[in-house]
């Protein structure tokens, strides 16, 4: 079996009509007949089918067209005629068909089973059965019929991935994207008018023949007391803030809430406060982030801190996708797939990639929580929408402004060096050598030296290798070098002392005695303020060496190397005020 | 400029950047091509035919395709066919097209036929590789593109992982023609992504030329290594 080669149900059927109540109604439906059943056992008669098949895309365009206009006064021969003018885009023209004979509702046993299963989701066809399956639960009637069933009855929704909007325009139903949309002619649905998204192509081809099951989550009681169980005592920073969140969650009267903490404060811990708050009022938690990392990281230590709620892990190498769960850790691709389901959405590292530039994910967060569910952001380097919320008043703020440790963030020391000479094998400048010798003998430190592009890695390296005369003392490496995590897992042993990379680590390297080198750091494109905060939050962060070196290196200062410069002493400074902050020993 | 249709980096002309260009250009310099089946045969090797040929001449004219079927050719035509990714029809339709227009033995072909799926596989994968590809030959080189012309009759089990002889046996009676009279007397070039064996081309080949096809040349996006 090739890969990604998946039999898909393709959503076509027929647009039908009848009268209820003395007004026309019309409805879709790829088995008529239940439609019919339905129907009729409330009361409907001249139950009406008009030909040819279309797709789900073009029917619910269709469907919108007629519901905005009123179809109530209409006869069936004008409807055929409305439907003939507003079809005609598509090639439609449509003629009266005898009805399918009326077919039995499937059984209320498996239309539970599918209920529970798609509370809370957003979901195709296949994924509602692999849903069944992975807990244990068999379907007789076919799944199709149930899910139609369970939208006649008012409790999902059915959506084409792909849909039209008011002005025809198409648009991905789960990811949101309008610009990665393809018409090609579809061979499942024999279609002209069929559009593929290829944005969110990853999760399973969005088309406009196929159906979209949607589900709000029902509310479950399950309150609970708990307190959760930390490795080491909190802060007095930590402990202000974290009482912080768990407020904001139990008075539940604000959507958002930004904690914006230093790098390395422990800002985890303070969502704790807020997941155990969410968790006593029983709402259903999600906590997610843009890294895998994170996410595969997180969820051994929430595991800890809270024994006993059920805690299920999604990402893309987990076999489990529908696990039951009271506290959800997912990557945000996998968030695509719920629907107002959570009371409290934790989002760590909002400003991460791929979540900054990417709106399908905004998209997909705001809709997986209910109406009146909140979000609590956890970064240390804010977006520039979520800081121009904190400025207008209008975002809560927690801050976070010192370490665990309690010592003072390291401020980086700016230096401008018109011409490096890393292209063409110069000498290293006095105040870099001087840096390198004080890190390597006076500290007993490794350092890490930030370069903007790829192509400067190899040349940086040769130019340190030179420097220091011996090929074993520096490495190089970023996203796509082959050796990556051989030559990171050899850093983190001590193996060697100097490594050069890009932007790729400037999250999630903790070393214990670490100095950091940012070369060319006005470059504009790469080095914007939140990279250069983050870049010098890896340094200093343990408990053992809190007073570290960091350097930023470049042809003259940039507002942004100004900025971060700017921001890092406001922590310093406003933790110092508020008598978090220790003096170096 | 805009962004390079395989890799989505910026790129100031054509629609691949000059890395990729050079990447799928590589091969060139690489492999001897087979001048009938054009497969790549061994580094060194300095004879015309690959012994496939040699043993038993194919029935089509020739075959040529844009590039070796591994590395990034291989990666982009996985992401295409089963990923879905239909957008990448058109960056490689553009360069099957400029394979065709740069060899002079395709001659002047009237018709393009694409390779079909058979009706079960085309409903699970909602679209036909070849039909896509051979639409944007078309378009780019002003040819007629005959659609549901060639058929396939029925289901068979995937050829990616079939030896030689299976995908003989697999194929056998698989396709058939239908409205034979727009291939009557034509040069027909035959579309397809994949060209591996040759087994599935040759049965084409085959149901054309008795179906009173003139000649029938092959353009593929990637080809086999010998």
């Amino acid at each position: 079996m090739p890969p990604f080669l998946n039999k898909v149900f393709c959503g076509q059927g027929y647009l039908y009509f009848f009268i209820l109540g003395g007004r026309l109604r019309v409805g879709f439906s790829h088995r008529p007949g239940l439609d019919r059943g339905f129907w009729e056992a409330r009361g409907a008669i001249s139950f009406g089918l008009l030909s040819p098949q279309v797709n789900l895309g073009v029917a619910q365009f269709l469907l919108d067209k007629v519901s905005s206009r009123g179809p109530g006064q209409l006869s069936p021969y004008g409807l055929k005629c409305k439907l003939e003018e507003w079809g005609r885009h598509f090639g439609l023209s449509f003629s009266f068909k005898p009805a399918a004979p009326a077919l039995p509702s499937p059984l209320e046993e498996e239309l539970k089973f599918v209920r529970n299963v798609l509370s809370g989701r957003l979901l195709f066809l296949e994924e509602v059965d692999r849903a069944l399956r992975e807990n244990g639960l068999r379907v007789k009637s076919g799944l199709p019929d149930i899910l139609q069933y369970l939208y006649l009855q008012g409790e999902c929704e059915l959506w084409p991935a792909v849909g039209f909007d008011r002005q025809g325009l198409p648009f991905c139903r789960r990811c949101g994207g309008r610009e990665k949309l393809v018409r090609t002619g579809c061979g499942a649905c024999n279609s002209r008018f069929c559009y593929v998204c290829e944005g969110c192509l990853e999760l399973g081809e969005a088309r406009s023949c196929r159906a979209l099951y949607a589900r709000a989550g029902a509310r479950k009681n399950f309150r609970r007391n708990v307190t959760p169980r930390l490795s080491f005592p909190l802060h007095p920073a930590q402990r202000e803030a974290y009482e912080r969140a768990a407020e904001f969650v139990a008075k539940g009267q604000k959507p958002r809430c930004l904690v914006w903490a230093v790098c390395g404060a422990g800002k985890t811990e303070v969502a704790y406060g807020a997941i155990a708050a969410a968790l006593a009022q029983g709402r259903e938690i999600l906590y997610t982030s843009p890294r895998r990392e994170v996410v595969k990281e997180i969820y051994p230590r929430l595991k800890e801190a809270f024994p006993g709620v059920e805690i299920a892990v999604l990402h893309g190498e987990t076999s489990l996708k529908f696990p039951p769960a009271e506290l959800t850790v997912a990557t945000v691709h996998q968030v695509l797939r719920f629907y107002q389901r959570f009371d409290l959405v934790v989002l760590d590292e909002v400003d991460a990639f791929p979540l900054t530039g990417d709106p399908r994910l905004y998209f997909a967060l705001e809709r997986c929580r209910r109406p009146c569910g909140q979000v609590l952001y956890l970064t240390a380097t804010p977006t520039p929408e979520l800081r121009a919320g904190v400025r207008r008043g209008t975002l809560p703020v927690i801050y976070l402004p010192a370490r665990y440790h309690g010592y003072p963030l390291p401020e980086p020391e700016l230096i401008v060096i018109r011409n490096l000479g890393v292209k063409v094998g110069g000498r290293l400048p006095l105040p870099l050598q001087r840096f390198l010798e004080l890190s390597l003998v006076a500290d007993r430190a490794q350092v890490m030296v930030f370069v903007p592009t790829v192509e400067l890695v190899q040349d940086t390296v040769d130019w340190l290798r030179g420097f220091f005369g011996d090929e074993d003392r520096v490495r190089g490496c970023y996203a796509a070098s082959a050796q990556r995590e051989e030559v990171l897992a050899s850093f983190r042993r001590g193996d060697f002392p100097v490594l050069v990379t890009t932007t790729v680590m400037e999250r999630g390297v903790t070393l214990r005695r670490l100095n950091v080198l940012v070369l060319f750091a006005d470059h504009r494109y790469v080095f914007d303020e939140n990279t250069l905060i983050q870049l010098a939050g890896r340094a200093g962060r343990a408990l053992e060496y809190p007073r570290a070196r960091v350097l930023f290196v470049a042809g003259k200062i940039s507002p942004e190397m100004a900025e971060a410069l700017e921001t890092i002493r406001r922590f310093n400074r406003m933790a110092w005020e508020k008598g978090f902050l220790k003096a170096y020993k | 400029m805009g962004r390079c249709s395989f890799c989505g980096r910026w790129s100031y002309r054509g629609i691949l950047c000059p890395r990729c260009t050079s990447a799928l250009e590589a091969w060139k310099r690489e492999f001897p091509i087979c001048s009938l089946c054009g497969r790549l045969m061994g580094r060194g090797v300095s004879q015309q035919l690959c012994p496939q040929c040699q043993e038993e001449k194919p029935p089509f004219r020739l075959a040529r395709a844009v590039g070796p079927y591994r590395g990034m050719l291989k990666d982009v035509i996985l992401d295409f066919k089963y990923k879905g990714r239909r957008s990448l029809s058109q960056p490689l339709g553009y360069l099957l097209a400029q394979v065709v227009a740069a060899e002079p033995l395709f001659g002047k072909p009237q018709v393009i036929i694409p390779v079909p799926l058979a009706r079960q596989r085309l409903k699970e994968r909602a679209f036909n590789q070849a039909e896509l590809l051979a639409r944007e030959v078309g378009r780019l080189l002003g040819l007629k593109v005959a659609e549901g012309v060639l058929l396939k009759e029925r289901d068979t089990v995937p050829q990616a992982g079939l030896g030689r002889k299976e995908r003989w046996i697999n194929l056998k009676d698989t396709f058939a023609l239908k409205r034979a009279s727009i291939i009557e007397g034509q040069d027909v070039l035959l579309v397809d992504d994949v060209l591996t064996t040759g087994a599935t081309v040759t049965a084409c080949t085959i149901v054309l030329l008795q179906a009173g096809a003139r000649s029938v040349s092959v353009a593929t996006l990637a080809t086999g290594i010998l």
